[in-house]
């Protein structure tokens, strides 16, 4: 019984678990990307069809080349005879808003570091006074939820002249981001040895040079991840970003996305399209860093 | 004993250096800049802000009012069923997240091929953007050409395609829905780790002592999986409070107050009302529920290191 099990049994009920578990993660997701290559017939076909019959990059198309021509009344009925609601004219603001998204998220990560690295270092390794004190402080910022700062933020932006504006982003983003990449970057140098330090400062090392040049490169696989972190939490938020920014120059890719979804004149495939294009960067560094993603995640919540 | 319970403890009778208690404060000196200004700042400025009719529809004057923004939102009717529902809708995404993930986790801690595919694709929904996950739970959810309606209509289970996110009893469990399906892979993954910290030994003894698959699930897994579940909980309950997106692109609160929860409340109140006053009043009140929260969350972390 319990041979047979182990030879047929468990090899099927792991298989089929498989199987659900990769229905639950990726069904959605497929759905969005096959919706994405359909015409406005088949997007509106009951019931659907789960593979497009007729594929088109029309909405890709449309996305990457609106830019050059003028979307009108008459040239979106054309695009679709049977609804005359095809591609918005909005629709050449995705690619600027990209940009938009990806300027803040570099920036972002690059003050990032430059703040928490020698922040981490300091709690994790140098003995001084108002070290624990400083550690329950970060770990309190970091339970701030950001819907309380939304008002405060929103005035100091405004008398600042900086509403419309990257840098709104960019300074109220390292609000939600320092915190939480400090934390990870302690326990990771918290588990490189202390002899590290005190060899290095023996050998004549400041604090500093110490840091530059003995820890950071042993903590790369940290600084990966807050990397990645850092940049996927700036690339994905909504919610600040709804109140600070007003016109394309500034809005980054969540908020153009979100203006497609909420006005129901849109096709569902053309929002679909930039559902799809919001999701490729995020989810091929993913992919790519996975090891370091799980290790810094594991690392900070559970160790940390 | 790691160096974190040290660093947590204080270091009062350690004799501290005068340089490295300069470099110390020198290292950590940007980082308390940077959240004494986007962080601390902002909190305390929120508190002043409440004190205050402060309305952007009549900016000249703003009279000082005291603690009468929050007693304004106490006996509000709308402020009470928005705590009702922003609690059902935690309860509700909370417990499922907890099951789905625990259901992940194990499966991930079997040694399987394909293992590592799996814990790849789990990434998927964590990554992707919330609004990303919003308009697709929205085209999935679509009363006239949705993949719910289609599965269900296919399957038979429906005669008919029927309104999803319109139908007031329905809108909750459905934004609680897509809630979960990006928030289980964290869970996941934080239970994993929680399950591969089990000494196989407590597993052979239980075998020894004759126990089957069930008795082993329960008695040892279970109970050495609580630390885990503790964190996921209180993180996971963190989030669903203050979650925000969802209601934005699902039903901006509605059909007819259906999803109208407290974050919900916050921003209608600041930024539609344009009512800034008891908008802070409210983010305030939130706030402090968060640390309460938090709280726990540092205490069950102080208890483990």
């Amino acid at each position: 019984m319990s041979v047979a099990f182990a030879r047929v049994g468990r090899p099927a009920l792991l298989f089929v678990a498989s199987v659900l578990f990769l229905g639950y993660v990726l069904a959605p997701i497929a759905w969005m990307v096959s919706s994405s290559f359909q015409p406005e017939s088949e997007i509106t076909s009951v019931p659907p069809h789960w593979i497009p019959h007729a594929p088109t990059a029309e909405n890709f198309r449309a996305i990457f080349t609106t830019g050059e021509q003028a979307v009108t009344y008459e040239t979106r009925r054309q695009g679709d005879p049977a609804t005359g609601h095809f591609i918005p004219s909005t629709a050449k603001n995705l690619l600027p808003s990209m940009g938009n998204s990806l300027i803040v998220a570099l920036a972002v990560v690059v003050l990032n570091l430059i703040v928490s690295v020698p922040a981490a270092y300091a709690m994790a390794k140098i003995r001084f006074i108002g070290r624990s004190t400083s550690v329950y402080f970060m770990l309190t910022t970091r339970v701030i939820p950001d819907i309380a700062l939304v008002v405060p933020f929103f005035l100091f932006i405004h008398k600042l002249g900086l509403l419309d504006n990257l840098w709104s982003l960019i300074i109220t983003y390292l609000a939600i981001t320092v915190p939480f990449s400090v934390f990870i970057l302690v326990g990771y140098f918290e588990s490189l040895p202390d002899e590290l330090d005190k060899a290095a400062r023996v050998d004549g090392c400041s604090r500093l040079q110490a840091l530059l040049r003995v820890f950071l490169p042993l903590a790369l696989p940290s600084l990966v991840a807050v990397t990645l972190f850092t940049f996927l939490t700036c690339w994905n938020e909504f919610l600040l970003a709804l109140m600070f920014t007003q016109t394309p120059a500034s809005q980054t890719m969540p908020i153009v996305v979100a203006s497609f979804a909420s006005d129901f004149t849109i096709s569902f495939s053309f929002i679909n399209a930039a559902g799809v294009l919001a999701v490729v960067p995020p989810v091929i560094l993913a992919i790519m860093f996975e090891r370091y993603i799980v290790s810094g995640l594991t690392a900070g919540a559970v160790k940390g | 004993m790691s160096a974190r319970s040290t660093a947590l403890r204080g270091i009062f009778g350690h004799p501290v250096s005068g340089y490295d208690q300069r470099s110390g404060m020198l290292l950590l000196a940007p980082m308390m800049a940077v959240l004494l200004v986007v962080a601390v700042f902002p909190v305390v400025y929120s508190f002043w802000i409440s004190l205050f009719d402060l309305k952007l529809t009549r900016p000249h004057r703003v009279p000082f009012v005291g603690f009468d923004n929050y007693v304004k939102v106490f006996h509000d009717a709308l402020f009470w069923s928005s705590v009702g529902r922003t609690a059902m809708f935690t309860v509700m995404a909370v417990s499922a997240i907890m099951l789905i993930a625990l259901l992940m986790a194990l499966l991930l801690n079997e040694q399987f091929r394909g293992r590592r595919f799996l814990s790849a694709m789990l990434l998927v929904p964590w990554a992707i953007p919330y609004v990303a996950n919003g308009l697709m739970w929205k085209w999935i959810y679509d009363s006239g050409y949705g993949a719910l309606n289609g599965l269900l209509y296919q399957l038979d289970f429906i005669d008919k395609y029927m309104v999803w996110l319109g139908d007031t009893r329905k809108t909750l469990p459905l934004i609680a829905n897509a809630f979960v399906w990006k928030e289980v892979p964290l869970a996941t993954i934080l239970l994993l780790v929680t399950m591969k910290s089990i000494p196989a030994d407590l597993y052979s003894a239980a075998k020894v002592d004759g126990a089957d698959v069930w008795r082993r699930f329960f008695h040892v897994t279970l109970p050495a999986l609580r630390p885990g579940f503790t964190l996921v909980m209180i993180y996971e309950t963190m989030m669903a409070v203050r979650h925000f997106d969802l209601f934005f692109i699902l039903t901006e609160g509605g059909p007819a107050e259906a999803s109208h929860v407290v974050a919900w409340e916050v921003y209608v109140e600041s930024f539609r009302r344009l009512s800034f006053g008891t908008g802070s009043a409210l983010a305030y009140i939130m706030a402090l529920v968060t640390f309460l929260l938090a709280f726990s969350i540092i205490r069950t972390m102080g208890r483990k290191l």
